[in-house]
């Protein structure tokens, strides 16, 4: 048992982190997919905005317009902080959530957050964005799974760490359901006229490296990946780590192991994300599609959001709950 | 063996570390004497630090810096916006106090807590020594710190000061007199603690040779105290630290206490109530607390009850504490005990109290409130020291010897406005201590801030903090402004 702001804090601080590899590597594999692909109609950068959350807000600042723009995109996903999911506001966010639980995380851990947060801000991130982008992105990456690594290695792994990788994997497994959701939603239903083109493929190759699938996905199948498998494998691949099912398993495995006794605490968490992971189990692809890829989706992620919030609930406000649960 | 050939052990003799050093003209000096000898009961130490020699001494001073830096022992200066950390300045030439001269110390500040202890229960009570008038109660009543509102309301065994830092200086007759009380939440001991355990790794020999009373046995005491005055009908809770937030100047100590007695450290946010009892919130549910060593001030602990425009605070709290459910160490209201226009007064109170003459004498104080001594203060300013009742860590005074012309008379019209807000001293001589400055050792100017843990009964922590003033000159110790640390050996009586 720990304190509900130990437990909050190492959860967010990881959040933001995984939060941040994530625009970094959907930014970094978009900027790559514009180059490839010469269709001045297609929506070029629009799908990232919308994974993010952010469309509304950013066309509220913007406008329509600029929604395609690569420099406007990436200056609001990379530095605003007015975005709360930049990577300048994640890394700041993980940063001062891990300063209030110092004494929880390790030296070593502090001291990555710490030089990324100053990596950013005092200009050398900005010179090297200037001068090769692609680097920039990488290196974002690489500052988040040492962080992430770092964790794993040096710290206890007990309570806060439980909470941090709850705080991963859930994240985790919204990112790319979102990511899926939308770029099936810009693949389009398969048709017919469209499978196979060039087009299509290089839309589900980009998918895939959004993912940082590529190479795991290419070892399951063979031939032209089609947008079906690859679907299927992003959500269910239980060996595939950003897959959603992967996710999903490995936080119900964190959500027991922080759940005192058999009581009213943590029951709900738990109750919420089982039959999703069953279903995700058990129900075969194509009743899936004939559901609609889009509406299983956005089932998945609303699921997502509603463990977060019970999450929150048991574990980080315990004001709320009932005399009974005080007493259990 | 021939001549010359270096042997182990056998190198150049090495400079003394007080070679030539010697104590300010008229000033006294912890540990030498006006002629540059050694005190007799620092004599020892004085020894031993002289044979280890200046340049092994220089290594041992980095070693320590170093050791700070690594282990984080830091605080925020609230002026620097960034809010960033600096190290206070630890100077590694210990203060020495003869066993003799600790056990009169330690008697006075035990007698004097319980005098201030006696007070607090009065006032919040039957208010006797208002009515009898040896304490005037217009001078009470004005005083920010009291708190009419918990009259009748009496904390478990009738402690209100669990935890008392009562500041010390030595006068220019060589005798340690009260300067200041701390009733409410006076900081600083974990640097006592962490000064000693890079001391005894930095001169494990010297340390080991000296007799020392050992300082380790502060958070097991402060914990049976905290444990001692859990409330009667609310026993089996638990125990926390609040402390405002990790912004906050001393968020390196609340950590440190909480680690070193085994509670929870908790923010405001942490800490909500609940029909009158107050409740943690943990992963494991919202636990019931029975006692929290609060480090914030009264006016920012209960927007319910104080100032509704505080975000710190947990509301409610103050409910809890007056129906009895939870304990608050230090009790809210002290304010009164330590307000520096009451100080004057304490003499009196051990004389009532406890029928004893104070043990520790204290400084010769001028109550601007009273028109004859504001008007000997305001003729005086150019040598005396006038301090706002209510500011702390060396804000708001005026040092009228190292003043300008214009700064005594902005603060001339300062106390003309509100002259119940100022009390005025003579400017004491505070000691000096030799202290490694610059590369070599120099007189500086300290005091000594003692902890006394009442629970059950008193407790009086050997020693204390030390602070030295490392500008020359100077005598402003706060770590705000300049000033550092000294370990303080108090010397076991032979």
């Amino acid at each position: 048992m720990i304190l509900s702001r130990v437990a909050e804090a190492c959860f967010w601080s990881m959040r933001h982190i995984e939060r941040a590899e994530n625009t970094a590597r959907l930014l970094r594999v978009n900027q790559s997919f514009v180059l490839d692909v010469s269709l001045p109609n297609l929506e070029r950068w629009r799908p990232v905005i919308v994974v993010s959350g952010e469309e509304q807000r950013f066309l509220d600042r913007f406008g329509e317009d600029a929604i395609n723009d690569d420099d406007v995109v990436q200056e609001y996903m990379v530095w605003d902080e007015k975005n709360p999911v930049s990577i300048m506001s994640c890394a700041y966010w993980a940063r001062e959530n891990a300063r209030t639980v110092r004494d929880v995380i390790t030296l070593e851990m502090w001291e990555k957050l710490n030089a990324f947060h100053h990596w950013l801000r005092g200009g050398q991130g900005r010179r090297l964005y200037r001068t090769d982008r692609d680097a920039f992105y990488v290196q974002v990456q690489e500052a988040a799974v040492l962080f992430q690594g770092v964790c794993h290695v040096t710290m206890l792994h007990e309570e806060p760490f439980d909470y941090m990788l709850l705080g991963m994997l859930l994240e985790r497994a919204g990112q790319t359901a979102r990511i899926l959701d939308v770029k099936h939603h810009a693949l389009g239903s398969p048709k017919r006229h469209t499978a196979g083109t060039p087009l299509e493929t290089a839309q589900t190759l980009a998918l895939l490296r959004s993912c940082s699938a590529t190479q795991p996905f290419l070892k399951r199948t063979r031939g032209t990946p089609t947008g079906a498998a690859v679907v299927e494998f992003l959500l269910t691949e239980t060996a595939f780590p950003r897959s959603v099912l992967f996710c999903l398993q490995r936080a119900q495995v964190f959500l027991q192991q922080v759940r005192p006794g058999h009581g009213v605490i943590g029951a709900r968490p738990v109750e919420l994300l089982l039959p999703l992971i069953e279903e995700l189990q058990s129900r075969p692809m194509e009743e899936l599609a004939e559901h609609g890829i889009h509406e299983e989706l956005t089932r998945i992620i609303d699921r997502v959001a509603e463990v977060c919030q019970a999450v929150h609930n048991d574990y980080f406000d315990p004001s709320f709950l009932d005399q009974e649960a005080l007493e259990a | 063996m021939g001549r010359g050939k270096p042997t182990n052990g056998a190198k150049r003799e090495a400079r003394p570390l007080f070679d030539g050093y010697l104590p300010l003209e008229g000033v006294q000096d912890e540990l030498f004497q006006p002629n540059g000898s050694a005190r007799a009961g620092a004599s020892g130490v004085v020894k031993r630090l002289n044979a280890l020699g200046e340049t092994e001494f220089r290594l041992r001073q980095r070693l320590a810096d170093e050791a700070f830096l690594r282990s984080g022992v830091t605080f925020s200066v609230y002026a620097d916006q960034r809010g960033s950390e600096k190290i206070f300045p630890f100077d590694l030439v210990p203060r020495v106090v003869p066993g003799k001269e600790w056990a009169r110390v330690e008697a006075g500040l035990k007698q004097r807590v319980a005098a201030l202890n006696h007070f607090l229960c009065d006032i919040y009570g039957e208010q006797r020594i208002l009515k009898e008038g040896v304490v005037s109660r217009a001078m009470v009543e004005a005083s920010v710190g009291y708190l009419p509102k918990l009259k009748g309301v009496r904390p478990p065994h009738d402690v209100y000061v669990h935890i008392a830092g009562i500041d010390l200086i030595r006068d220019a007759s060589g005798e340690l007199v009260v300067l200041e009380d701390n009733a409410r939440t006076p900081s600083g001991v974990s640097y006592v603690l962490e000064n000693r355990s890079v001391m005894k790794r930095v001169l494990p020999r010297i340390f080991a040779d000296s007799s020392i009373r050992s300082v380790d046995e502060y958070p097991t005491r402060l914990r049976d105290a905290l444990d001692a005055v859990a409330p009667a009908k609310n026993k089996d809770g638990h125990v926390v630290v609040l402390s405002p937030g990790p912004f906050n100047s001393a968020y390196f100590e609340h950590s440190f206490l909480a680690r070193r007695t085994g509670c929870h450290l908790v923010h405001p946010g942490d800490l909500f109530v609940k029909d009158k009892h107050v409740f943690v919130k943990t992963t494991g549910g919202a636990q019931v607390v029975s006692v929290i060593y609060r480090r914030i001030d009264d006016d920012f602990i209960d927007p319910k009850f104080f100032r509704p425009d505080s975000l710190l605070g947990v509301p409610g709290i103050m409910e809890a504490y007056i129906a009895g459910n939870v304990t608050l160490a230090n009790a809210p209201g002290n304010g009164v005990a330590d307000d520096k226009a009451i100080y004057p007064f304490v003499p009196d109170m051990v004389r009532f109290y406890l029928g004893e003459e104070a043990i520790l004498g204290q400084v010769k104080t001028y109550i601007c409130e009273r028109p004859k001594e504001l008007e000997h203060v305001l003729a005086n300013l150019g040598s005396m020291v006038v301090k706002a009742v209510d500011a702390s860590g060396g804000y708001g005074m005026l040092v009228g010897p190292r003043a300008t012309k214009r700064q005594i008379a902005e603060f001339a019209d300062k106390v003309r406005a509100t002259p119940r807000g100022y009390i005025a001293q003579p400017l004491i001589e505070l000691s000096t201590a030799p202290t490694w400055v610059d590369g070599k050792v120099q007189p500086r100017r300290v005091d000594l801030r003692p902890y006394i843990i009442t629970g059950e009964s008193s407790w009086v922590l050997p020693g204390g903090l030390t602070r030295v003033a490392l500008v020359k000159g100077s005598y402003v110790v706060n770590s705000s402004q300049g000033g550092g640390s000294k370990d303080t050996w108090v010397l076991e009586e032979t």
